[in-house]
């Protein structure tokens, strides 16, 4: 019989060391980290059909976009959860920042009170769609395929949670300025009910049970958010620097910093599948499926938005230029 | 004016469960995915969290504890605690980044689920950070072993071990999937954050960074103690679901998912911590026994807090506290003889000092598990090495993964709880992993354990060669005593003799 040969210490892990260079933190930390791939069939250690295997092995090991290596996905920032608190730490510095000197200059309190209502209309109910957005990030987390994506989706989920506590604390900051019209308190009934936002409730929703990860992916990070970064986010951002609420506009500006990072790894992962022959016909079906209700949610939500006449065209053609800039 | 306080606008943040009419509840909380219980929606959402944070004080107190760890490790870099450490505590480090590395990863995707389908916004915000937090974690614990890979092999298993069917690796698989990754949301709430963290890991933890102080390992003290501070957070999400689920008459069910954790954990924490604590650490650094920690924390505390919450304590916890008495002896011995298939090098943990330790903190040990620590030393010291070393496989349990052993020797218990359903034959190491398996056969009935794949041809050729290749392990990896048998000696001409009492 054979001998095997004797393993001798490597400089990483024996999954690295085939390369030729130096693994940085991110590789070492990052990659190959979820064992519930390695078998199709099974995966969990445990009956491979029960309920949660056969949740896992329909959404995630037959989703019809294939890669024979969705672990080569890497995130194009190589963020690692210490470099995320760095870099987060810093940035909620300088909102809370924002929020401590507008707040010394009396800011809300020179606000006209029809922009008022704006906001409460407009502004204040889209914790429920960040909310949504942190549910979707979070269902992607524990989906994906490979852990590179997973981790780029938990920071994204909390990037969400960041975003909603913004406008939580907003919300209660505009209430005592404005007491009577409903901040803290009319939020689930514009959400619900409100014409602006039965787009985007309809779209999230939607978006939310499509659990195929491929699909979900698509759905939330290619279609979804881009139309919230362009609706919610830059256009009432410009209808707040057009109504002198120069603290929302840079507060929005603040979160679209977030969206930029998350357009490049979703940019990466596109450009990864886009490598497998038949891919580009799967992600366009989904892009054509979902365009729509994206469409509508943005032309619902910015035609209620004061003073900003071209902000629903501008977000239609903003977000099929970030698809198009990653080869849709 | 000035900044707001957080509780000003915390409850806002935390409100936002809505209707949803484009689907339907049950569709956007599936069952299996979020397991309520039946409880409806506007029940769940008096869920109060008791640990209360926020994205800005998250993210600024996790940066600072962030440059705490590494900056301790960055200064201990060059130190000689590699090199200087007992062969035992070098040996724990391994076990436990093989074991754990890729589980707090796991736990990633757990918390992940309750931020997705947990049905109380306060869940679901905390889980978010409790996702981050099993992020750092398996982050924490890959970085730290990585340094070690150039010099040692064994190392490289802090992140190849899950990737493996190495016996140790399936039965850590085995149960962290079934307490938490292939679980529904409230189920993690209660099995994974509760009976587990709160219940095992908070202590395990708490213990093995003194142990690791003690043993002068402070960069891994200094990662543990910070490991910890997270878990004691995120570990409280599951008390608030319990009390959810009880006051709405779930009490049965939520019983039945502590009783299913706590009987999980156990066994695992058995083998790892209790060989750990009672063999692996060197002598002189041991404060209590496995027993004794067991007792002081969960008999003691754990109790306590299964009572107030209202639960009643699980109905085999008289047998799990006689186990205390010797089911990780009975993991030890297993685990030294099958050294040849584990990615670290055990510990005998068996000098006549020790021996001694051992009498004194389970009386009788000698008169069992010593008779056959006994036959292993006469087989060393004549030479006869091959007799110490395995050529077969054990019985394995169905349930937990690991052989089926207790007591050998004088007090003899060993027995199979074998259970013949829907025609299989299964077998298990106690009445109590018997039990796990009849309250969701569905969960575990077409796996099939290490043995059960030997007996099916999938590991050839079928001996113990082949068993090496099938777990993933080749010399330079393998497996050997920690102190290259140097503590035999010490019986040359001079048998073991029990101290009189």
């Amino acid at each position: 019989m054979n001998q095997p040969e004797i393993l001798k210490p490597l400089k990483t892990w024996s999954h690295l060391a085939t390369r030729r260079r130096k693994p940085s933190e991110y590789e070492i930390v990052s990659t190959n980290l979820h064992y519930t791939t390695d078998r199709p069939d099974a995966p969990f250690e445990l009956d491979p059909n029960f309920g949660m295997a056969q949740w896992f092995k329909q959404n995630r090991n037959a989703s019809p976009l294939k890669h024979a290596d969705w672990n080569a996905f890497r995130d194009p920032d190589e963020i690692v959860y210490r470099t995320y608190n760095m870099l987060q730490d810093g940035q909620e510095t300088y909102v809370l920042g924002l929020f401590d000197q507008f707040s010394a200059r009396g800011h809300d309190a020179m606000l006209e009170r029809t922009w008022a209502g704006s906001l409460a209309r407009l502004y204040t109910p889209g914790r429920y769609l960040f909310h949504a957005l942190q549910m979707g990030s979070a269902y992607l987390c524990q989906i994906a395929p490979a852990s590179t994506m997973s981790n780029c989706a938990a920071y994204q989920g909390a990037d969400s949670l960041r975003w909603l506590t913004h406008t939580a604390y907003r919300t209660a900051e505009l209430a005592k300025t404005f007491g009577d019209i409903g901040f803290g308190q009319d939020e689930r009934r514009y959400w619900e009910t409100d014409p602006a936002w039965q787009g985007f409730r309809e779209l999230i929703e939607k978006a939310l049970v499509a659990w195929d990860w491929a699909e979900s992916f698509t759905a939330l990070n290619l279609i979804t958010r881009p139309a919230v970064e362009e609706a919610v986010l830059r256009g009432l951002g410009q209808a707040a620097r057009h109504n002198g609420d120069t603290l929302l506009g840079l507060l929005t500006d603040a979160q679209l910093a977030d969206t930029q990072r998350h357009r490049r790894w979703a940019g990466a992962l596109v450009k990864l599948a886009l490598e497998q022959e038949g891919n580009r016909e799967v992600l366009a079906g989904w892009v054509s499926k979902w365009e729509p209700l994206a469409d509508a949610a943005i032309d619902a939500y910015c035609a209620a938005l004061p003073d900003a006449p071209a902000v629903c065209a501008q977000a239609r053609e903003a977000t099929r230029a970030f698809r198009a800039s990653i080869g849709l | 004016m000035a900044l707001l306080e957080r509780n000003e606008w915390y409850d806002i943040a935390r409100n936002t469960n809505w209707t949803p009419t484009h689907v339907t509840e049950a569709e956007l909380f599936p069952d299996v995915m979020t397991g309520a219980k039946g409880v409806p929606v506007e029940k769940w959402e008096v869920y109060d969290e008791p640990y209360k944070t926020s994205y800005p004080e998250y993210v600024r107190i996790q940066r600072e504890k962030d440059a705490g760890a590494y900056s301790v490790k960055a200064a201990l870099e060059r130190s000689r605690m590699f090199e200087d450490a007992d062969p035992g505590w070098v040996s724990i480090l391994k076990a436990h980044y093989g074991a754990i590395a890729l589980g707090e990863y796991a736990a990633m995707s757990a918390e992940a689920r309750m931020a997705r389908f947990g049905r109380a916004p306060g869940m679901r915000n905390m889980a978010t950070f409790g996702m981050l937090d099993e992020n750092r974690h398996a982050q924490l614990q890959l970085y730290f072993p990585h340094e070690h890979c150039s010099k040692d092999r064994q190392f490289d298993w802090a992140h190849k071990a899950y990737h493996s069917n190495e016996w140790g690796a399936i039965a850590a698989r085995h149960t962290f999937d079934d307490l938490f990754m292939a679980r529904s949301a409230t189920d993690i709430a209660v099995m994974l954050t509760f009976a587990f963290e709160t219940g095992f890991t908070n202590m395990q933890f708490l213990g093995l960074a003194a142990d690791a102080a003690e043993a002068g390992d402070f960069t891994f003290a200094s990662l543990i103690s910070s490991i910890q501070t997270d878990e004691s957070r995120h570990a409280q999400i599951g008390g608030p679901a319990l009390q959810v689920m009880i006051a709405n008459g779930r009490k049965e069910e939520a019983q039945k998912l502590v009783d299913v954790g706590i009987a999980r954990a156990w066994r695992l924490f058995s083998l790892l911590t209790g060989t750990s604590m009672d063999y692996a650490t060197p002598l002189e650094h041991r404060k209590q026994s496995f027993k004794e920690f067991m007792l002081e924390w969960i008999v003691g505390q754990f109790e306590r807090t299964l009572i107030d919450l209202g639960l009643d304590l699980p109905w085999y916890w008289n047998q799990m506290i006689a186990e205390f008495d010797y089911q990780h002896h009975a993991y030890q011995m297993g685990i030294w003889f099958w050294r040849p298939t584990l990615w670290w090098n055990p510990a005998a943990g068996m000098t006549p000092d020790c021996r001694d330790w051992l009498e004194e903190k389970y009386p009788g040990w000698n008169d069992s598990f010593g008779k056959v620590w006994d036959v292993i030393i006469d087989n060393l010291l004549a030479g006869r090495h091959e007799l110490t070393l395995p050529e077969t496989l054990p019985m394995i349990c169905n349930m937990s993964q690991l052989p089926i052993c207790a007591v050998p020797g004088n007090g003899w218990n060993v027995k199979d709880y074998p259970l013949d359903y829907q025609g299989r034959t299964y077998h298990f190491n106690s009445e109590i992993d018997r039990w796990v398996f009849q309250q969701d056969p569905a969960r575990y009935r077409d796996h099939m354990s290490l043995v059960d794949r030997f007996l099916a041809g999938q590991i050839q050729p079928p001996n113990l060669m082949g068993a090496l290749q099938y777990m993933n392990l080749a010399p330079g990896e393998i497996g050997d005593d920690a102190h290259k048998y140097a503590w035999a000696e010490a019986y040359r001409n001079n048998p073991y003799q029990k101290k009189a009492a």
